[in-house]
């Protein structure tokens, strides 16, 4: 199988490290066309404005959208979950698909980046929050919680689509990269494996 | 359990940057069109360096109420410079909040031997470089990104390409050389020896390399991108031409696809005058920003 990662900018090689330490093929997606030979896709982080301009001038969101409402197994990290959400505060949607209320920079600025222990599924470890969105909210019973950092949700699943705020790329640890593997091999969100 | 500005946090900033462009404003008008067109993060500056180039005269911090109207304007990281070894200009600059502290030869140095200590702030540092010894060195002094030391405002990108072609080499010549040999090396390039180390393990600089200095149009953009850089800060280059939103936009979608000649050509159609270059010959070695840093 091969994994795309949306290159329009930001963290996109470090998330494709993180597929070549599990073995797995991967494709640096910048076209619609590119789209058609992936079985799974990555959203990294970056800034989501700056990806969603540099996305019209090819139109690519469209045809992502499409194949993420098919359920091409989607993993979004920081921007990329941004790009997803269904409702943005004080900002604009882009490809809305998962069903929360994000809020941008809702930790502050650059000097309130942090990084903090996260309960990811049975695990605990730590990661880092850059300029980090917060998931306020879920919207409806569809959307399951799957990672917590005290009271805060980082990160969500939906169907086809794992949903995080925080950066699991820079740290690479090995409990992530075996649930990374399990995800995209079984093509929808895996709680256990 | 949080722990705020760790370097592995500053150095994420960076990372996130990648493969994106920065963009110097003046004022909230610019970088609000800087945003709209793509920019992944603004340098908020009084004059662009085109400016501080043709006025001459001792080059200072920004005033805090141009940064801090840039910093209202946009949801992007905003960027500010401090004159290099001017530790408290970069106090001032984390005090109000700011993403990025740029240590930036384009202002007047305000000491001539020893740049700032960046471990000592919570906010992440850019530094130029010419070649790798200047990177480690830098790099060791806690800089969580470093950028080409191209001539700012001269719209001439050749120096910007010596820098990147110089670190290229001079990291080649670590990766190659057996471990007896990196004292020597370490030496040779006036390089912290354990910032040598963390290239060789790594196989590159252990933090993010931008290029900077003379970049004017979509293809200088896509060169620099493929000698090696993750990405582009643009000075000059936007608002001195004829029409900035159009270029910005144009140099943002160039280094995307910098791989991709027809996308290339596409967007540099009809982009209307570039700024005026200034060929580096015609400098005096006085007036070259390069030669500032230490």
């Amino acid at each position: 199988m091969k994994v795309g990662i949306l290159s329009l900018q930001g963290s996109f090689f470090d998330h494709q490290k993180s597929l070549d330490l599990i073995s797995l093929e991967s494709l640096l997606v910048k076209t619609p066309e590119d789209l058609d030979k992936v079985d799974g896709i990555i959203l990294p982080g970056g800034e989501s404005t700056a990806m969603s301009k540099i996305s019209s001038y090819n139109n690519l969101y469209k045809k992502l959208d499409i194949k993420i409402k098919q359920g091409l197994p989607t993993l979004s990290t920081c921007a990329g979950t941004i790009i997803l959400a269904k409702s943005v505060i004080d900002g604009d949607t882009h490809i809305p698909n998962i069903d929360i209320e994000i809020q941008r920079n809702a930790y502050g600025r650059q000097n309130e980046s942090f990084e903090a222990d996260v309960k990811f599924l049975n695990n605990n470890d730590i990661y880092c929050f850059i300029r980090a969105p917060k998931i306020i909210r879920t919207l409806n019973n569809d959307v399951k919680v799957i990672a917590t950092q005290i009271d805060d949700i980082v990160g969500v699943s939906q169907n086809n689509i794992v949903s995080l705020t925080y950066h699991p790329e820079l740290t690479n640890d090995n409990y992530y990269l075996e649930w990374l593997l399990a995800f995209m091999k079984e093509g929808k969100y895996v709680g256990s494996f | 359990m949080k722990i705020e500005s760790t370097f592995k946090v500053k150095k994420g900033l960076a990372e996130m940057l990648k493969g994106g462009v920065i963009m110097d404003v003046v004022n909230a008008e610019q970088a609000v069109i800087a945003e709209k067109s793509g920019a992944v993060a603004v340098m908020a500056l009084e004059r662009i360096p085109a400016d501080i180039r043709a006025d001459g005269g001792v080059a200072r911090m920004s005033s805090v109420g141009v940064i801090q109207e840039v910093m209202d304007a946009v949801s992007i990281p905003v960027m500010a410079k401090a004159r290099i070894g001017h530790f408290v200009e970069a106090q001032i600059l984390e005090s109000i909040g700011i993403d990025f502290i740029d240590e930036s030869e384009v202002l007047t140095p305000a000491d001539d031997v020893n740049h700032i200590n960046k471990n000592n702030f919570k906010s992440p540092f850019v530094c130029g470089a010419t070649g790798l010894g200047e990177a480690s060195r830098r790099i060791a002094e806690g800089a969580a990104m470093i950028r080409t030391k191209g001539e700012a405002g001269t719209g001439n990108v050749i120096e910007a390409v010596k820098h990147m072609r110089t670190i290229t080499n001079e990291i080649n010549e670590v990766l190659t050389c057996d471990t007896n040999q990196l004292v020597a090396l370490s030496k040779k390039f006036r390089a912290p020896l354990n910032v040598l180390e963390m290239i060789k393990e790594l196989g590159k600089l252990p933090v993010v390399n931008f290029a900077a200095g003379g970049i004017a149009t979509p293809a200088d953009a896509a060169l620099m991108m493929q000698l090696g850089c993750d990405g582009v800060f643009v000075g000059s280059g936007i608002f001195k031409s004829g029409d900035p939103a159009e270029r910005a936009e144009a140099i943002v979608v160039a280094t995307t696809n910098y791989n991709d000649p027809k996308v290339l050509a596409d967007v540099s159609k009809d982009l209307g005058e570039p700024m005026v270059g200034i060929n580096i010959d015609t400098l005096t070695e006085e007036e070259k920003l390069a030669k500032r840093g230490w």
